[in-house]
């Protein structure tokens, strides 16, 4: 018995380790190749051992300086985006918790159809009808094309955590003769905040580093650093690795840090619901 | 002593100071040109014009009262954006940099024809640019772009390892390149694994190179495709040969354009095809292993084909959106961009001069040591295969079939004969 237990616990811990070292080597070795200096990132056998540099991060701000702009803009555009998102998926959810009908079923199945469209489907037909509306380069199209794209999930994540809060607590706060809004903003939105995190966190790391939208909707003042990187990539005079690497670094340490962050609210907001009933 | 720091504003002030801080970006500032050029290109064609004082079009500005805006994307998605771009009912963009093998009749049709242009306002010394790349950018006579880049191939060769190994010159015909790259799968004096030659498994250029070695091609310039399929034939069993050898790496099939570059830098690789303007980045100190080591000669052509070998170029040209308002102003930026001065200067900012004239000049040419041989490339160079709508999939299915040519899955004639089957359905009619 205690054998079995002893094997049970070493497979896990084996499991772990690998799943760590499948998620964190790729990181690793972005970050590790950012302070290389140049001719060691591919040398063979592998350099592991070096005197870290940061050349390459000097020559990201010298020679990428439009990096910074796209990072500045992708800020802006994330920040906007998650506002929008989370605002519109919280009314919504507390709308479809608190009523229900053949109506709300039915746009329910909507909400959750439109997010299974691929979304290069859409994008090609939007260009000439943002470019028509002159909202072309800017960043308002990303902000609701991003949140636009996170609401349906985003519902249907918050209608399952405005589920489990008693519909007793409204009824007490009409009585005290509170509205509709002041119930979800009084009642509702703090009760629910572990909820509105999750939002948040889904809609951060995809804002942060979507590239399709920006590719197609952007030119130069929206642009983002996913952009940016993307054209490090493809440069004509070849990919200076160094500083490729250390823009990854760059554009990851925002995102990981705030997911490090959330991440205690991010699985209470993902499990919300899991043990009802 | 106080531990707040208090900052009094009325609700007045903010309002006034928010509009009239608004309203001073709003207006622009007073130094701001008349007018604006919006162009769409890779960055590298930016850069290459310089910056402050080196600032190439720093007159053509000041003349024309017009700031140059340019939105840069790498080159896939910068040929879609333009295409998008001009087919719109009006754009912004006055300037597109477009890659030759791209426009087909129908693409053409989004962009100014330049004839009249030419006539009315000439280029400075036109017929200076190479034929090759002047006709690459006309679709049915007519000229849709004018020339403004371009990246020939060439065979490059790290010194050290040929005298390491105790070749005293490189290659002078494709038969001493097989040999040379064989006698160079060996391993180096500081430990390093090195293969003869490396090139990208995805890029028609290296197949395309071979045949033409044999005095074949691809597709030619009237749609004929595998011209001479024996050289063809020759040039897949010529490569599978030296894979068996392992004189090409054993990841063949998955290597790509940066990898070329990567072997080359830390030894891993003797020879490579690749662009002559790569000359910076392979002897570059702080990114390469042998910096002044790796030089470039011509692509060299079998000893039994007795003809001339045309070398693999890419070329970029300027062309104008039709839907674009303000032609003039485009134009009068093509002109600048393409005169002599301009083209030497922007060639000494690393890019491939369009111009025959710039690679004689001395300054130029001591500040390149491949210019010469580049310069003998360009003269006869042209581009892999012609434009056509199916020229992507028809690419594809070449290199599927040699792929398993070299990977010996396939014999070279059974390889040619696929590609005539499945190829010939997507030329034009």
């Amino acid at each position: 018995m205690r054998n079995s237990r002893l094997i049970t616990g070493a497979g896990k811990a084996v499991a772990v380790a690998a799943l760590l070292v499948w998620s964190l080597l790729p990181i690793a070795f972005i970050v590790m190749s950012s302070l290389k200096p140049g001719r060691d990132i591919f040398a063979v056998p592998t350099v592991y051992v070096f005197t870290p540099t940061f050349q390459h991060y000097a020559s990201l701000w010298t020679r990428w300086g439009q990096f910074f702009d796209g990072l500045l803009n992708s800020t802006v555009i994330t920040a906007g985006a998650t506002a929008l998102a989370v605002v519109a998926s919280t009314c919504a959810g507390y709308v479809y918790s608190r009523n229900s009908g053949r109506f709300h079923d039915a746009s329910v199945m909507f909400l959750i159809v439109v997010r299974l469209i691929p979304p290069i489907v859409v994008t090609l037909p939007l260009f000439p009808i943002v470019n028509a509306i002159g909202l072309n380069d800017t960043h308002v199209v990303l902000m609701v094309l991003y949140a636009t794209f996170f609401v349906s999930l985003g519902t249907v994540l918050m209608r399952t955590f405005i589920d489990q809060i008693p519909r007793e607590l409204d009824e007490a706060a009409e009585i005290d003769g509170a509205g509709r809004f002041t119930i979800l903003r009084r009642v509702i939105v703090p009760l629910a905040a572990p909820g509105i995190i999750a939002v948040a966190v889904f809609v951060v790391v995809f804002a942060w580093n979507e590239f399709l939208f920006a590719f197609i909707f952007t030119a130069t003042n929206a642009k983002t650093a996913p952009l940016v990187i993307s054209e490090m990539l493809g440069s004509m005079d070849g990919v200076d690795w160094g500083i490729l690497f250390a823009a990854s670094t760059v554009q990851l340490a925002p995102v990981l840090l705030f997911v490090v962050l959330m991440n205690r609210y991010l699985v209470a907001g993902l499990t919300a619901g899991a043990t009802k009933g | 002593m106080t531990d707040r720091i208090t900052l009094d504003i009325t609700r007045r002030g903010f309002l006034g100071t928010a509009l009239g801080g608004a309203a001073a970006l709003a207006a622009g500032p007073s130094w701001a040109a008349a007018k604006t050029l919006n162009i769409l290109s890779h960055k590298v064609h930016e850069t290459v014009l310089g910056t402050g004082d080196g600032d190439l079009m720093k007159e053509w500005k000041a003349r024309n009262d017009t700031d140059l805006v340019f939105t840069t994307f790498d080159s896939n998605p910068l040929q879609d954006r333009l295409f998008r771009e001009a087919s719109l009912p009006s754009t912004d963009y006055g300037v597109g940099y477009i890659i030759d093998n791209r426009p087909t009749a129908d693409i053409a049709k989004l962009f100014a024809l330049l004839d009249d242009f030419l006539k009315s306002a000439p280029i400075e010394n036109y017929d200076d640019i190479a034929p090759g790349l002047r006709e690459a950018m006309t679709v049915g006579g007519k000229t849709i772009g004018i020339p403004v880049r371009h990246a020939t191939g060439g065979l490059f060769y790290n010194e050290a390892l040929l005298e390491e190994a105790g070749i005293s010159a490189p290659p002078t015909t494709l038969e001493e390149l097989i040999e040379q790259a064989k006698k160079l799968t060996f391993t180096a004096k500081d430990g390093t694994p090195v293969t003869g030659m490396i090139m990208a498994s995805d890029l028609a250029v290296f197949p395309v190179s071979f045949a033409r070695a044999f005095g074949g091609d691809y597709i030619t310039k009237d749609f004929k495709l595998l011209p001479k399929p024996e050289a063809m034939e020759k040039a897949l069993g010529v490569m599978a040969n030296m894979f068996k050898d392992g004189a090409l790496p054993r990841s063949y099939a998955t290597t790509k354009n940066d990898d070329q570059v990567t072997w080359m830098q830390q030894g891993r690789a003797a020879f490579t095809m690749i662009t002559f303007a790569r000359y910076k980045q392979f002897n570059d100190p702080a990114n390469s292993k042998f910096p002044g080591k790796i030089k470039a000669v011509q692509f060299p052509k079998s000893k039994s084909y007795d003809g001339e070998m045309s070398a693999v170029t890419e070329s970029w040209g300027m062309s104008i959106p039709a839907n674009f308002a303000d032609k003039e102003l485009a134009w009068s930026y093509i002109r600048e961009v393409s005169s002599p001065r301009v083209t030497l200067g922007m060639a000494k900012n690393g890019n491939g001069p369009v111009r025959v004239s710039t690679y004689a000049d001395a300054e130029f040419a001591a500040a390149s040591p491949v210019a010469a041989a580049e310069a003998k490339a360009l003269a006869t160079a042209r581009g892999a295969f012609p434009p056509f709508p199916e020229a992507a999939r028809a690419q594809q299915l070449f290199l599927e079939d040699v792929q398993l040519a070299v990977l010996g899955r396939k014999t070279p004639a059974e390889a040619v004969e696929n590609m005539v089957k499945r190829i010939t359905p997507l030329l034009p009619a």
